[in-house]
């Protein structure tokens, strides 16, 4: 947590700063319409499932009015995490307040300001979409406009009348969107929400939480596509085995990642120069005419020193977000940033 | 509340529908073939060279003349068998199958109590029940007036009393055995496995005496069947209904405090008792 102030306020990093008090800025207003001052507030959570350790004193605050980036491998506690914001699930010890709630004590309260898209989203089957939608917003009570679920369908490019078992997986994340958005949540928390949409929803769907957060949503969301990370989040939090390890704001997690580059060359050369590019190792050298990079933070060095070589073809693979951060914890190089 | 009610009844519509119907059918055939029992001479003749071990599951066969026999032989008596199968399935599923497929997960993150959502989907479980019955009761009715029981709608709604009470009661035994075992079709499958145990144990104390104690505590000893035609015993009735909510109150709590597994999570290792309760 105390590595927060080291990344927002470094002076290496001017432009970051300057964003970082726009959006410091941006949540003051929003904190005064709404009259709290965190939106999520998550104390030393601790939760364990038998003899398993699932959360470990996690802490998160979000403010309100900005978007949340919650990201993690697979079992780190992410779901976990957003399952006790919820009260599905009660913690061993720690406190939460959402939206100056206890979930524990006043689930409804927070359910009634709340939209929530899960990671695994399962509907029932045997409806058409109109109808579960129609379920949902009988659940919400008299919050809910039926032309604004339907707007947002239209927007998203939903059918209602095919019924919910024949939907791709695509489609039925359009349904957990719209029923999650139409009530014009204050607070948004999404598992995912992207997944399984195409590289154009996913735009629109992006469009649409930035218009949500103009208009004083807070948004708290999980993620492996680190492209979406760094566009949508003012801010983001990783967990790693139960424990937050890293609050950053996302234009840090380019310099994580770490890239494998395969490059194929027209004829045998000597490869040492590119081993010299700060960020760059060499892997392999297959015959002279293949070399394998391992490349770390951007590319600017390696493309200027590759343009003194005799290329064939350049295979570039990113890691997913995970990937890259046990990368920088495995690799040391967190100690050296 | 009132959403859910509905819900479970939209859900439950295919299971009103289909077992209405079959039952429907049933009840209107037995009504109308009773005229032909008087015609079956020798009857209680042909019975008394049955084997008593099956004569004992069936004990007013001897007035199966009578409109009260003829019915709760072939009707009452073992409809809690053939109805239980619905009531128990229905019951084990109500809540827990939702949670196992996923979809708690999102419903519950609704500004909807856990107390409403129970509650919600209990009374639309009751009313589905209760639907099946009377599609069954409409069975007998509409050709008394042609049948040679002589009986009318009042008099044919009784027994459908203790019938749905008993019901209930199975149907409340799995949805409990629900919130305590790890998976619905556990205890869809142990509350049936008590259902078909007691519905033996109703024969077999009659061959066994010393069942007979045992048996007296089993909830189908209170169950009056076609009997019921002559007049409900509304104490048997109360202790019954009464015993359901205790269970379904009991279920309730224990819902109140479940933590509500992720779809697919969980499997068939007993859950830790001592876990239940609220955290910090």
């Amino acid at each position: 947590m105390d590595r927060l102030a080291s990344f927002t306020t470094s002076d290496e990093e001017p432009e970051a700063g300057i964003i970082v008090e726009q959006v410091l800025n941006d949540r003051e207003s929003v904190r005064s319409v709404m009259g709290i001052s965190k939106a999520i507030e998550i104390t030393d959570l601790h939760k364990s499932y038998g003899s398993v350790q699932a959360l470990l004193g996690v802490n998160i605050d979000v403010y309100p009015g900005e978007i949340f980036g919650f990201l993690g491998p697979n079992g780190a506690g992410k779901t976990t995490t957003i399952r006790c914001m919820l009260d599905m699930i009660r913690p061993q010890s720690g406190s939460i307040q959402v939206l100056g709630i206890n979930p524990q004590k006043d689930p409804k309260g927070v359910h009634a300001r709340t939209g929530y898209l899960p990671g695994e989203l399962n509907i029932e089957a045997n409806l058409k979409v109109k109808n579960v939608l129609r379920y949902f917003i009988d659940l919400r009570g008299d919050h809910v406009d039926w032309d604004t679920a339907l707007q947002l369908a239209q927007r998203l490019e939903l059918d209602l009348e095919v019924p919910v078992k024949n939907l791709s997986k695509g489609n039925k994340q359009k349904v957990g969107l719209v029923q999650a958005m139409m009530h014009k949540p204050e607070l948004l928390i999404m598992d995912e929400p992207t997944s399984g949409l195409d590289p154009l929803m996913q735009q629109e769907v992006y469009r649409m939480l930035r218009q949500a957060q103009a208009e004083g949503c807070t948004i708290f969301f999980s993620s492996h596509i680190i492209s979406e990370v760094e566009s949508l989040a003012d801010r983001v939090a990783i967990i790693s085995m139960g424990k937050i390890v890293e609050e950053a704001e996302p234009g840090k997690l380019i310099k994580m990642e770490v890239r494998s580059m395969r490059i194929r060359f027209k004829e045998e050369v000597d490869a040492s120069p590119l081993a010299q590019v700060p960020g760059v190792t060499v892997q392999s050298l297959t015959d002279g005419r293949q070399v394998t990079l391992r490349v770390e933070g951007d590319l600017d060095g390696l493309i200027k020193a590759l343009a003194e070589f005799p290329v064939v073809d350049i295979d570039l693979q990113r890691q997913s977000l995970e990937e890259a951060f046990l990368a920088y914890y495995t690799s040391g190089s967190k100690e050296g940033s | 509340m009132y959403t859910e009610i509905k819900h479970t009844l939209r859900r439950m519509r295919g299971s009103i529908i289909g077992w209405g119907i079959g039952l429907f059918l049933y009840g209107i055939m037995m009504a109308l073939f009773f005229s032909s029992m008087e015609s079956i001479g020798g009857l209680v003749d042909i019975f008394e060279n049955y084997p008593q071990e099956m004569l004992a599951f069936f004990p007013s066969i001897y007035e199966i003349m009578t409109p009260q026999g003829y019915m709760d032989t072939y009707y009452f008596a073992y409809m809690t068998l053939i109805i239980g199968i619905f009531a128990v399935s229905a019951g084990g599923n109500l809540l827990v199958s939702d949670e196992e497929r996923g979809i708690m997960d999102l419903l519950l993150a609704y500004p909807v109590s856990r107390s409403s959502f129970f509650w919600g989907r209990f009374i639309g479980f009751c009313l589905a029940c209760a639907a099946i019955l009377i599609i069954s009761w409409l069975g007998w009715v509409i050709p008394s007036g042609t049948s040679a029981l002589g009986l009318g709608a009042i008099e044919l709604l009784r027994p459908f009393l203790p019938l749905f009470v008993i019901l209930m009661l199975f149907g409340i035994t799995a949805l409990l055995f629900s919130m305590l075992l790890p998976s619905a079709r556990a205890a869809a499958g142990l509350a049936g496995a008590l259902l078909v145990l007691n519905f033996l144990l109703v024969g077999l104390a009659n061959i066994n005496q010393d069942l007979q104690a045992f048996y007296e505590l089993t909830p189908l000893y209170f169950y009056q069947g076609g009997s019921a035609i002559e007049g409900v015993n509304w104490v048997n009735l109360s202790g019954l209904s009464a015993v359901s909510l205790l269970l379904a109150g009991l279920a309730w709590w224990l819902f109140e405090r479940r933590e509500i597994r992720v779809g697919g999570e969980g499997g068939w290792k007993l859950p830790k008792l001592g876990r239940v309760g609220r955290g910090g």
